[in-house]
C-alpha cells in the first residue's frame, strides 16, 4: 500500500492556517491603507506598524507557510521536523498581533509582540538549519536559503533590540538600527529568499531548462555582501561602509535580473495564466523600485525612496500572490484527489482556481499599486487613496480566491 | 500467459497524467525507456520535468499502477533517471503547441 509522502507535501491543514491568516493581513494592510496620506515620516511608529502588518502579518507569514512546502522542494529532502510548524503559526499569529497592537496603540506591548516573533522565527530558522543538514546540495538556492535564515536571525534581533527601546526598556539609537533591521529583514531575508526560491519555481513552472547559473552565482555572495556592510555600516554610524553596501546591494540586483531575463528567454511554457500576469507585473515592480529607488538615494529625495519601497512591497505581493494560485491548488489536489488517480477522473491543477476572480484580483491589484505609487511620488492625496480603494478591492477577490481554492471539491 | 508489448505499456502510461502541466507523460517525453522481459517483468526508465517534483514519488506509484493493471504483467520496476536531463524537445508537437513552445 502507498502511502503519500509527507516529506514533499506537509499536511494542508499545516499549512492553511498561514495563508488565511496572511491573506486576512493582507487585507486588514489594504484597509489600513486607506487612514493614511502620502506624507509620513518612516519613523512614526503608525507607518511602522503598517509596514510590520504588511512585511510580517503577510508577507513572512506566507513564506513561512509556503516554506513548509517548499524547503523539500527546493532541497529535495524532507523537514527536520515539519510538526514545528503547528508552533510557529500560533506564536508568530500571536506575535504579531502584539507587534501591530504595540505600534498602533500602546509601545509597551512591543517588547512581547517581539519576542514571540523572535521565538517563532527562530525556531523556523532551526528547522531551515537541521533540514539543510540533511542534503548534499551544494546549489546556489541552498546557499541562499542558508543565508537568508542568518540574516533572518540578525534583522529580527536588531527589530527586538529596537522593540525594547520603544518600550522603554533599553537605549539604542532608533535611526540607525531601522536601516540594520530593514536591510537584514527585507534584502538579507525577504530578497535572499526570493533568489533562491525563484531560481526554482520559475523555471519549474515556465519550464525552463539549460540556462547558466552563473548571475546568481554572482547575485547571492553580492547580495551577502551588500547586507552585512549595510548592517554594520548602520550600527556603526560608519555611512561610507553603509553606502557601500546600498551600492553593491544595487549590483547584486543587476546580477539577479540577468538570471531572471536567462530563465525568462529560456521558458517553453508561454501560457498566459494568472501565475504569469503576477511574475511580469511583479518583476515590473522590482524594475521601477531598483530604478526609483537608485535616483532617490543618487539625489536624496526622501520621497521618492518611499516610492520606490513601496514598489518593492508590491514586487513581493504579486510574487506571493501569483504563486498562492500555484501552491494552494497543488495542496488541496494532493491532499483531496491524489489517492483518487486511476480510479476516477481528478481534476487538473489549471481548473482548481476560480480564474475570473484571480483575474479581477490581478487587474485591481495593478490598478491600485500604480496608482498608490503615484500617489506617493507626486505627494498626491486623491492618487494615493484611489490606489489604496482598487488594493483594497483586489484584497478581497484574493481572500474570496484563496477559500474558494481551499474549499475546493 | 501473453506476451505483453511495449505498445501495451505505452498505452497504460498515456493514462498518467501531469497534473500541472495537464498532459499525459508520454506526450510530454518523460518516459524514456520500456522494457519487458520473457515473464513479462516491465522495467520503465524515466524522468521527471523538476528535479524537486513535490509528487516525485507519487508518480512513480501512479507509473506503476498503471502498468500492473494490464493482464499478464508480472512485476513492475520504475527507475527515475535525470541524464539526459528532460527538455521540451522531447515532448510531443502536441504538448509544444498547447505550451506555446512551437
Amino acid at each position: 500500500m502507498f502511502h503519500v509522502s509527507k516529506e514533499f507535501a506537509p499536511p494542508l491543514g499545516l499549512i492553511v492556517p498561514f495563508f488565511i491568516s496572511g491573506v486576512f493581513f493582507y487585507v486588514l494592510s489594504c484597509i489600513a491603507l486607506l487612514f493614511y496620506t502620502p506624507h509620513f515620516s518612516h519613523l512614526e511608529l503608525s507607518v511602522a506598524g503598517w509596514v510590520h502588518l504588511f512585511m510580517v502579518g503577510y508577507v513572512m507569514m506566507i513564506i513561512f507557510g509556503a516554506m513548509a512546502q517548499l524547503v523539500p522542494v527546493v532541497l529535495e529532502t524532507g523537514h527536520f521536523s515539519v510538526d514545528w510548524y503547528y508552533i510557529i503559526f500560533p506564536v508568530l499569529l500571536i506575535g504579531v498581533i502584539g507587534l501591530i497592537a504595540g505600534f498602533w496603540l500602546d509601545p509597551i506591548l512591543l517588547s512581547f509582540g517581539g519576542l514571540l516573533v523572535l521565538v517563532a522565527m527562530v525556531i523556523f530558522a532551526v528547522d531551515v538549519f537541521l533540514t539543510i543538514a540533511k542534503t548534499q546540495l551544494a546549489t546556489p538556492t541552498v546557499k541562499a536559503i542558508k543565508l537568508s535564515n542568518i540574516f533572518l536571525l540578525l534583522g529580527i534581533l536588531s527589530g527586538f533590540a529596537m522593540a525594547l527601546a520603544l518600550s522603554g526598556f533599553w537605549s539604542v539609537d532608533i535611526e540607525d538600527f531601522v536601516h540594520a533591521h530593514v536591510w537584514a529583514v527585507v534584502g538579507g531575508y525577504v530578497l535572499m529568499s526570493v533568489y533562491g526560491i525563484t531560481l526554482v519555481l520559475l523555471p519549474m513552472f515556465g519550464l525552463a531548462h539549460g540556462f547558466s547559473e552563473a548571475p546568481i552565482r554572482r547575485a547571492i555572495p553580492t547580495l551577502a555582501a551588500a547586507v552585512s556592510l549595510v548592517y554594520v555600516g548602520a550600527l556603526f554610524g560608519w555611512r561610507f561602509v553603509e553606502g557601500l553596501g546600498i551600492f553593491a546591494g544595487f549590483v547584486s540586483v543587476a546580477f539577479y535580473a540577468q538570471q531572471i531575463s536567462l530563465i525568462y528567454k529560456t521558458r517553453v511554457r508561454k501560457e498566459l495564466d494568472i501565475w504569469y500576469r503576477s511574475m511580469l507585473f511583479g518583476y515590473a515592480s522590482f524594475a521601477v523600485a531598483v530604478a526609483v529607488g537608485a535616483l532617490g538615494v543618487l539625489f536624496g529625495a526622501q520621497q521618492v525612496i518611499y516610492a520606490a519601497i513601496w514598489a518593492l512591497f508590491m514586487f513581493f505581493a504579486f510574487l506571493i500572490n501569483g504563486h498562492l494560485y500555484k501552491i494552494i491548488p497543488f495542496l488541496v489536489w494532493f491532499h483531496r484527489f491524489s489517492d483518487l488517480v486511476g480510479k476516477q477522473r481528478v481534476p487538473m491543477l489549471h481548473e482548481m482556481y476560480p480564474k475570473k476572480q484571480a483575474l479581477y484580483q490581478f487587474w485591481m491589484s495593478a490598478v491600485g499599486a500604480a496608482l498608490v505609487f503615484l500617489g506617493l511620488l507626486f505627494h498626491s492625496d486623491a492618487l494615493f487613496k484611489a490606489g489604496g480603494s482598487f488594493m483594497l478591492v483586489g484584497a478581497i477577490f484574493l481572500a474570496t480566491s484563496v477559500m474558494w481554492m481551499i474549499r475546493y471539491r | 500467459m501473453a506476451k505483453v508489448t511495449k505498445e501495451q505499456v505505452y498505452d497504460a502510461l498515456r493514462t498518467v497524467i501531469d497534473p500541472e502541466v495537464g498532459f499525459n507523460l508520454v506526450d510530454l517525453g518523460l518516459i524514456y525507456d520500456v522494457d519487458i522481459d520473457d515473464e513479462n517483468k516491465v522495467h520503465i526508465k524515466m524522468t521527471l520535468s523538476t528535479r524537486g517534483c513535490p509528487l516525485h514519488q507519487m508518480m512513480q506509484q501512479w507509473v506503476k499502477d498503471a502498468v500492473e493493471r494490464i493482464p499478464d504483467v508480472k512485476s513492475v520496476t520504475v527507475e527515475i533517471v535525470w541524464d539526459p536531463p528532460w527538455n521540451i524537445s522531447m515532448a510531443s508537437d502536441v504538448v509544444k503547441k498547447a505550451l506555446g513552445a512551437m
